[in-house]
């Protein structure tokens, strides 16, 4: 009869993890020895390259062996954390090594003697031990490093033991050389939202200055914001993107709160040095911002008006910033998203002339709502030494998972049946058959070997090893933009072609386990310890969870094809095909051939602003 | 795990060392089996680690890693998070574990520990 242990958070969590409640042999234990066993096991920790960790004595390759029996080939040798006794533990009435009985000749005699030996008896001796002495019943994994209480026959935790742990795998990886994370600002602390609502001055200031937008007409049941855009000659790969960019939340909010005045914007305009367009036209409309044609196209879309708009404005600008695409011909939406951010960011920087790290988002909207921060970890495979980089990122590109069929596998009939009825949780494609965004997402976080020619110089080394490569998000944006590589290009028949595969995505995504600090946890094992990122705030775990609200789909060939966006707007979904606006049901969004997701956080947080209220 | 045994094993399991008779009340001296007799050379020769790294790389390679996951998960969701300990886990998954390891995989393995023996038994 063993006590289960319980699995509760603890009054005072401000972790992202639960760390389970001990169990009264530990608590027991630790009331006696405090912490001074755990620590005196650091120094038999033997940290391997990659951070395995394991217990070990001097010599170091000194075969661990079971007291009572001296047995060493169990898989699990415990050693008792009070008087160092190694034993090894069989899980009560399990068969062990029934392969022997294939032996034949004279030893069979001895090995079905031996098996015999074992199921009579009690079988784990590290149970034994901890029944003969009554204080020794917490002992330690030899080979994983994890800690065990041999009375419940149960794995147990402690941040103590596991802090040794960690502290011992980072110094193996060459510690201390990580960089700080970039959006080094002091901390804003976190205040709650206060609703606004205008006082009676404001009140008449805005009656004032403003025109009230004609109401909706009775039959009109569409929500706000929703008008179809013209196709203006193959400009459906920017029609898409708009569509998703004028129902992004937090940039929605931005333009019809009147952030980006572009009256006012213009204005200022005038006196500070601006793009010359063309040679010649010096006087008319040269004052070129993508945000003032975007302000205008929200003002455009929300009026309530729902005949389709013509972006020919905001064409014509975009043409300037990124003339090397100005055409007719077809484009890439992804490309066109990216030229776009980077073109309102180009214009607000030029106008504060001082250069912002992208990756605090400060330096404009568009990095404000769409950047975020991956981290690359590069380590060594000898030692273990590990660089570290940080990158901001707009949008994170996937690569569609690789055919199925690679690998025969007998088994892989059986665990189709276990996963028919956990579609959710299915994430390794390879049995299932059906890429999921969460299984492109694991492989983008998996560690990737780099190959024998792309040899890492490591500094502790000092000599080109090979590598362990391994990405993870350092700090998540406020809206995530998916990008799915569905073009390929091969390099041997000089062509490019599309990959058609359907991807299946979800309509709400928790984006914790892609966390720097959670792929570091697994890294080390899944110890209790706050890793890079860990922000020691209860509602972390809240801004991690994301909510679909637009996808840009794409039908046809590589060079000639259409892309339509799929809008959510009140858990409804509208099909936004140029000028045409239908709603249509989740289902069909479901099926359709994802090409860009647009996430967005569920809980938007508040810091105290920075600027003194005027 | 069907091994080819030679002469030379026969001789040489008189000479392994023998662990201490731990119990003066176990009557049946223990011989060590072959199985301990081969972990041990290994484990002394390193060959045991790098053979588990490589088991650890192909297991994680084909899959069989995440699909072992995720059956812990669904056991766990069935039975209830406080109700499963680390041995009614492992009593669990080990026999769809070990039924589900690509023959590759094992033909690899037996392939690296055959020409193990053969070199230690020189």
């Amino acid at each position: 009869m063993s006590t289960k242990i319980k699995l509760e958070p603890p009054p005072s969590s401000r972790r992202n993890f639960l760390i389970p409640t001990p169990c009264v042999h530990l608590t027991d234990f630790k009331s006696r020895h405090g912490t001074a066993p755990f620590r005196a096991l650091q120094e038999c920790l033997r940290v391997k390259p990659l951070g395995r960790a394991a217990i070990r004595r001097d010599p170091p390759e000194e075969v661990a062996r079971c007291v009572t029996c001296g047995g060493s080939s169990r898989s699990r040798l415990y050693a008792c954390v009070t008087c160092a006794a190694v034993s090894c533990h069989v899980i009560a009435g399990e068969e062990e090594h029934s392969s022997e009985e294939k032996m034949g000749g004279e030893n069979e005699i001895a090995a079905v003697s031996i098996i015999k030996k074992v199921r009579s008896s009690s079988p784990s001796h590290a149970a034994e031990h901890a029944e003969e002495i009554g204080e020794h019943s917490i002992a330690v994994d030899v080979d994983r490093a994890e800690l065990f209480c041999c009375v419940c026959a149960d794995q147990i935790y402690d941040c103590d033991f596991d802090a040794a742990v960690v502290i011992s795998q980072t110094a193996a990886c060459g510690g201390g050389s990580i960089p700080a994370p970039p959006e080094n600002l002091r901390k804003r602390r976190r205040v709650d939202y206060r609703p606004w609502s205008p006082d009676p001055h404001e009140r008449v200031l805005i009656t004032r200055s403003s025109n009230p937008l004609k109401q909706l007409s009775e039959t009109d049941s569409m929500p706000w914001g929703l008008r179809g855009l013209n196709n203006l000659g193959n400009t459906c790969f920017m029609n898409s993107v708009l569509q998703a960019l004028l129902h992004t939340p937090p940039l929605r909010n931005y333009f019809l709160s009147d952030r980006h005045n572009r009256f006012y914007c213009q204005k200022n305009s005038c006196n500070l040095k601006t793009r010359v367009v063309g040679s010649g036209n010096g006087n008319r409309n040269l004052r070129l911002c993508l945000a003032c044609d975007l302000d205008e196209m929200f003002s455009a879309v929300f009026s309530g008006d729902r005949l389709p708009y013509s972006p020919a404005k905001f064409l014509y600008s975009w043409w300037q910033h990124a003339a090397n695409l100005a055409s007719y011909e077809q484009q890439d939406a992804h490309e066109f998203f990216i030229s776009m951010l980077d073109g309102i960011h180009e214009k607000v920087e030029k106008d504060r002339r001082k250069p912002q790290s992208q990756g605090s988002g400060d330096c404009c909207i568009a990095h404000r709502v769409f950047s975020g921060i991956l981290r690359s970890d590069v380590m060594c495979m000898a030692c273990g030494f590990t660089s570290t980089t940080y990158d901001p990122c707009v949008d994170i590109s996937l690569d569609l998972e690789p055919q199925q069929g690679s690998s025969a596998r007998p088994g892989s009939a059986k665990s189709h049946h276990s996963c028919n009825g956990e579609a959710n949780s299915m994430s390794s494609n390879q049995t299932c058959g059906t890429s999921t965004l969460k299984g492109c997402l694991d492989r983008f976080t998996r560690p990737e070997r780099l190959g024998a020619d792309q040899k890492f110089f490591c500094q502790q080394c000092q000599v080109r090893q090979e590598s362990l490569k391994q990405m993870s998000i350092r700090k998540l944006p406020l809206v995530s933009c998916f990008h799915i590589k569905r073009f390929e290009h091969s390099c041997i028949r000089k062509m490019s072609k599309k990959v058609d595969r359907y991807l299946q995505f979800p309509f709400s995504l928790d984006m914790a386990p892609y966390l720097s600090s959670s792929i570091l946890r697994g890294r080390f094992g899944n110890r209790i310890f706050s890793f890079d990122g860990d922000e020691s705030d209860a509602t972390n775990e809240l801004s991690s969870e994301f909510e679909l609200f637009a996808v840009i789909t794409h039908s046809g060939k590589l060079d000639a094809g259409h892309y339509v966006t799929y809008l959510r707007l009140r858990n409804q979904w509208y099909k936004c095909d140029d000028a045409w606006i239908t709603q249509v049901n989740e289902d069909i969004v479901r099926a359709a051939q994802g090409y860009m997701m647009f996430y967005v956080q569920k809980t938007l947080y508040y810091k105290a602003s920075e600027k003194p209220v005027s | 795990m069907c091994l080819q045994r030679t002469r030379s094993f026969r001789t040489q399991r008189h000479s392994v060392n023998r662990p201490p008779t731990p119990d003066a009340a176990d009557d049946q001296e223990k011989q060590p089996s072959l199985h301990e007799i081969i972990n041990i050379k290994m484990i002394e020769s390193g060959e045991k680690e790098r053979l588990m790294e490589l088991l650890r790389e192909r297991l994680l390679e084909c899959g069989w890693k995440d699909e072992m996951q995720n059956l812990c998960r669904t056991f766990i969701k069935k039975e209830g998070r406080n109700n499963v300990t680390l041995d009614e886990l492992i009593r669990a998954i080990t026999p769809k574990g070990r039924a589900s390891i690509p023959d590759s995989v094992k033909a690899e393995l037996l392939q690296r520990i055959r020409t193990f023996l053969v070199s230690a038994a020189l």
